[in-house]
């Protein structure tokens, strides 16, 4: 017989030959010293190898649960709630709405315990000397406590009319002590619940692009486009609360390019989201309350009071356009005027395979 | 067939992407895939849409080179980084360069097997015979080790 060739050897070692064929090499190396030795050099040589890979072995991690929970903290930027003054200013806002309505109208109940001192005084202030008026009426605090002990759940026109007068003196006030105090026993949102406004280059960091296939097993559904517009990228993105997020990059020209953020929300979050976010952010004057509830988150966030109420949004600033879809929630921003991209919002369709 | 093929396929990507991280979301991307499209051989079908996934992401990362020079401009943990875990890289680096240095067919088949692929499985993802398996993975062996070998020796030299 002849001599065993080096790939039948590794075949041999690797346990890839057949029983067989196993035995007619047992047979040559029986009676064959070079091929002995040789099979010894090639059983080191596939030893080192396998050494050699394994220095190159990617860190032993722990299994990952498939496509679930796939969550990863990311940094909250309560106080930059900076929204554009100009129209082309990008400004993408995440979709707790509902559950932030929520938390917030329990917000709205508390209020008028800490409020009466100002509400008396004021109510005295009624017949008294013009100074002492003019300084209640600067510092509006008292208003808002006494439009907050109105009827909470729908504020009559008047009541918001108010609300949004108040808006420039609280923020020539900036610093307000009692509004700060008020916050304290309201509990802080949970970090998965609540609006957060992403400033324009701080969104939701995009991960690796994916394809229309695994957009659409990653969400459950159909990944949603503008019609007509090319799909430039999908990209995959992490946020907390959600199970998976989308990025969905079109280009509507050659210089515009709009983003859809798609999420679904995780199990564990259903609850909170469906059952605040089903009524609430569809109420009628939902547009009022999502400016009210802004306003109320200023004071509730870590940072100095002061800072917050410069850099606060105008009340009239435009609501940043969502979609529900099934459990998706939508969000398209870009470049464009915000009734530009809310039209937009109306028209996107699910993606058909 | 995930809990038994992911790490397979974590371990090949990553020997292609060179970066944990990504050969994790790759695979993750590659049964993502497999769920829609349900292929009969599941297991061969993943590691030719990871090749394929890794071969285009190589693409893209050329192309996006600067910008990452970019990004990693920030000391990667050099600060915290021990004797060991700095030999452990540096293993790990002359390791990478002794595989460029394979010939692509011989550097997939090694590839194939040190993830778990049988023969077999290595004939119907390369296109090779079967008989041919057993040929090519002794001479990928045995340039990797030389490789290897090889890059040490050159280090020593070079430190003088």
């Amino acid at each position: 017989m002849s001599h065993v060739d080096d790939g039948t050897l590794h075949a041999y070692l690797d346990g890839e030959l057949s029983p067989a064929e196993a035995r007619g090499i047992d047979a040559h190396l029986a009676q064959c010293p070079a091929c002995r030795g040789r099979f010894d050099e090639e059983r080191a040589l596939i030893t080192r190898a396998g050494e050699l890979l394994a220095l190159a072995a990617p860190p032993d991690r722990e299994l990952p649960p498939f496509r679930a929970g796939d969550v990863r903290p990311l940094k909250r930027l309560w106080w930059q709630v900076r929204l554009p003054l100009a129209w082309a200013a990008t400004v993408l806002l995440a979709l707790g709405i509902g559950t932030y309505v929520g938390s917030g109208s329990r917000a709205l109940m508390e209020r008028p315990v800490a409020g009466p001192q100002g509400y008396q005084s004021r109510d005295s202030a009624e017949t008294d000397t013009p100074a002492r008026l003019t300084r209640e009426r600067s510092s509006a605090e008292p208003r808002v406590a006494k439009r907050a002990a109105g009827p909470p759940a729908t504020p009559a026109p008047a009541a918001r009319e108010e609300v949004d007068r108040v808006a420039p003196a609280r923020k020539a006030t900036a610093a307000i002590p009692r509004d700060t105090a008020l916050s304290a026993p309201t509990p802080a949102p949970a970090p998965q619940a609540g609006i957060a406004i992403f400033v324009d280059g701080q969104s939701v960091p995009k991960g690796s692009p994916i394809s229309v296939d695994s957009a659409r097993a990653l969400l459950g559904a159909d990944p949603l486009a503008v019609p007509g517009a090319p799909i430039r990228t999908i990209y995959r993105a992490r946020e907390i609360g959600y199970s998976a997020v989308l990025i969905v990059e079109q280009a509507l020209d050659s210089n515009t390019v709009i983003e859809l953020l798609e999420r679904r929300a995780a199990p564990l979050n259903l609850d909170a989201v469906v059952v605040t976010a089903a009524g609430e952010t569809r109420a009628p004057d939902s547009v009022a309350r999502l400016k009210e509830e802004r306003r109320k988150a200023e004071p509730r966030a870590d940072a100095p009071a002061a800072r917050l109420n410069a850099r606060v949004a105008p009340l009239d600033a435009p609501r940043p356009p969502l979609r529900r879809v099934g459990n998706l929630e939508i969000h398209i921003s870009g470049p464009l005027p915000a009734d530009s991209l809310r039209k937009l919002l109306q028209l996107v369709q699910p993606v058909k395979p | 067939m995930y809990r038994s093929t992911y790490r397979a396929l974590v371990r090949f990507l990553y020997r292609k992407v060179w970066n944990a991280e990504r050969a994790e979301d790759l695979a993750q991307e590659a049964f993502a895939r497999a769920l829609i499209h349900k292929p009969d051989n599941a297991r061969g079908w993943l590691f030719i849409v990871a090749a394929n996934m890794a071969r285009d992401d190589a693409r893209r990362a050329a192309r996006e080179r600067r910008h990452l020079t970019l990004l990693t401009a920030e000391p990667q943990e050099s600060a915290s980084a021990t004797d060991e875990a700095l030999e452990v890289e540096s293993d790990r680096a002359r390791v990478q360069a002794a595989l460029d240095e394979l010939s692509p067919r011989d550097r997939e088949v090694l590839l194939l097997w040190d993830s778990g692929l049988s023969y077999e499985e290595i004939a119907t993802q390369t296109g090779l015979a079967r008989g041919a398996i057993g040929t090519t993975l002794s001479r990928a062996r045995r340039r990797l080790v030389q490789a290897y070998e090889a890059g040490k020796a050159g280090e020593h030299v070079a430190r003088g």
